[in-house]
């Protein structure tokens, strides 16, 4: 009996670290106290554009930030409703990413890609729709993204890349012209969903 | 335990030899649960850190499952990927940083010089690369928390836009304390690690899962010149 003991605790020791192991690495994302998330939530409120400050020593909001790229962001929460985002794209260079609080980026438009300079996105939950009773495409519909987000809450991240450090200040005005904030349906016939929401994100439905 | 055991014992040469530390008393049974229990507590303690250690490993270097390692550059090959494993997806939450997926960008990190020698401070280095086939691209020099370093002339980063290149398209990047003709990225007055990041926006070669290429000689390689 006593033969097997060390080897029964050699297999027992190693099962359990596996166990360990896959419980640790899949336990990490939700447990990481200083996420990006958590940092962003602590510039300001959610479903409100905020321009970052340029990346410099001792003052950077997410570590490893580019010193090169200036960035605005906004915490969607879609628990009243969707989400609008609207940007002039000024150059080719420009991203916008929509991240989930665990960091996935889960949509990504480069500048590049987008037909026109201006774009409108509109962020949905699983259970939301922007179209209209009735009609196939309303006629806005070419103009604006539609992205079906797989949370009700995430990030929305632009990253305006500097072609020179001259063109800085005119990345940074860029930046501030973007918007962020509940959607609003244009339509009349449809009664507008509770407005006033941007100071309230955490309003329960 | 077993009152047959005693007898047996002199005569069984083989378990004799097996178990010459246990004690054929009758208060082994107390002798042998507290020996069952210490064998346990450590087990358990060795499993914990086995287990913590080896995921901590994975998560915080990467292994040949999720990083490309290229000399001293490293790379998570579906950073940002919502379809990431779950070492990826960790790394990434605990980093703090929110990468674009490796689609649309690739991230490469190096925290030593082409010979495997750690990236300080004191140590000047010279970093020699070719041109990258990307949108815009920017290496930048950071501290081991990702903050960048202080310096009188502000350079944090040199980007495919502003770096002074040779004729091929090839540059050198000068990583030191002291100014430097060139490009000069400043390693700062107080002695520390160093890590470099190379960030290559919209690589236009792709696989076929869409995660972009960067040729592994094109990725510079870290001289160290001298040491203070």
């Amino acid at each position: 009996m006593r033969v097997r003991l060390p080897g029964l605790y050699i297999v027992l020791g190693l099962v359990l670290a596996g166990l360990i192991h896959i419980v640790a690495v899949l336990m990490l994302p939700s447990l990481a106290p200083r996420n990006a998330h958590a940092r962003l939530a602590a510039l300001g409120p959610a479903n409100t554009m905020i321009e970052l400050p340029a990346a410099s020593p001792g003052r950077q909001v997410m570590p490893m930030m580019a010193p090169d790229v200036r960035y605005a962001v906004c915490r969607f929460d879609l628990a009243n409703g969707p989400v609008r985002l609207r940007a002039a794209v000024p150059d080719e260079l420009w991203l916008i990413a929509l991240y989930t609080p665990e960091g996935e980026n889960f949509y990504s438009v480069v500048g590049a890609d987008m037909k026109r300079p201006q774009i409108d996105l509109i962020i949905t939950a699983a259970n939301q729709t922007v179209e209209e009773a009735g009609v196939d495409a309303p006629e806005w519909s070419d103009d604006v993204i539609v992205v079906n987000a797989p949370v009700n809450a995430g990030i929305a991240l632009i990253r305006a890349p500097l072609v020179g450090p001259s063109r800085a200040s005119f990345a940074e005005r860029a930046l501030r012209a973007t918007s962020c904030g509940p959607y609003v349906r244009p339509s009349p016939v449809v009664p507008s969903p509770p407005s006033e929401t941007t100071e309230t994100p955490e309003a329960p439905l | 335990m077993d009152p047959d055991r005693l007898t047996a014992l002199p005569t069984d040469s083989q378990l004799m030899f097996a178990s010459s530390g246990a004690v054929p008393w009758r208060e082994e049974d107390a002798t042998h649960s507290m020996r069952s229990l210490a064998y346990f507590i450590g087990t358990f303690v060795v499993a914990l850190m086995l287990g913590i250690g080896s995921a901590w490993y994975m998560i915080e270097r990467g292994s040949p499952l999720t990083t490309t390692k290229v000399g001293p550059w490293n790379g998570w090959v579906t950073e940002g990927n919502p379809q990431a494993d779950p070492y990826t997806k960790a790394h990434v939450a605990r980093s703090g940083r929110l990468p674009l997926t490796s689609t649309v960008a690739r991230y490469f990190t190096a925290s030593t010089d082409s010979a495997g020698r750690s990236l300080v401070s004191s140590c000047e280095y010279s970093i020699e690369g070719g041109p990258l086939n990307a949108r815009w691209w920017s290496l930048a020099v950071y501290d081991t928390y990702g903050g960048l370093i202080d310096n009188p002339s502000a350079r944090y980063s040199f980007n495919s836009e502003e770096m002074l290149r040779h004729a091929d398209g090839s540059y050198r990047v000068n990583l030191s304390r002291q100014a430097r003709p060139e490009n000069w990225l400043p390693s700062g007055a107080a002695d520390q690690r160093l890590v470099l990041m190379l960030r290559v926006y919209s690589p236009r070669e792709t696989d076929a899962a869409g995660i972009g290429l960067v040729p592994a000689e094109r990725l510079p390689k870290i001289e160290r010149k001298s040491c203070e």
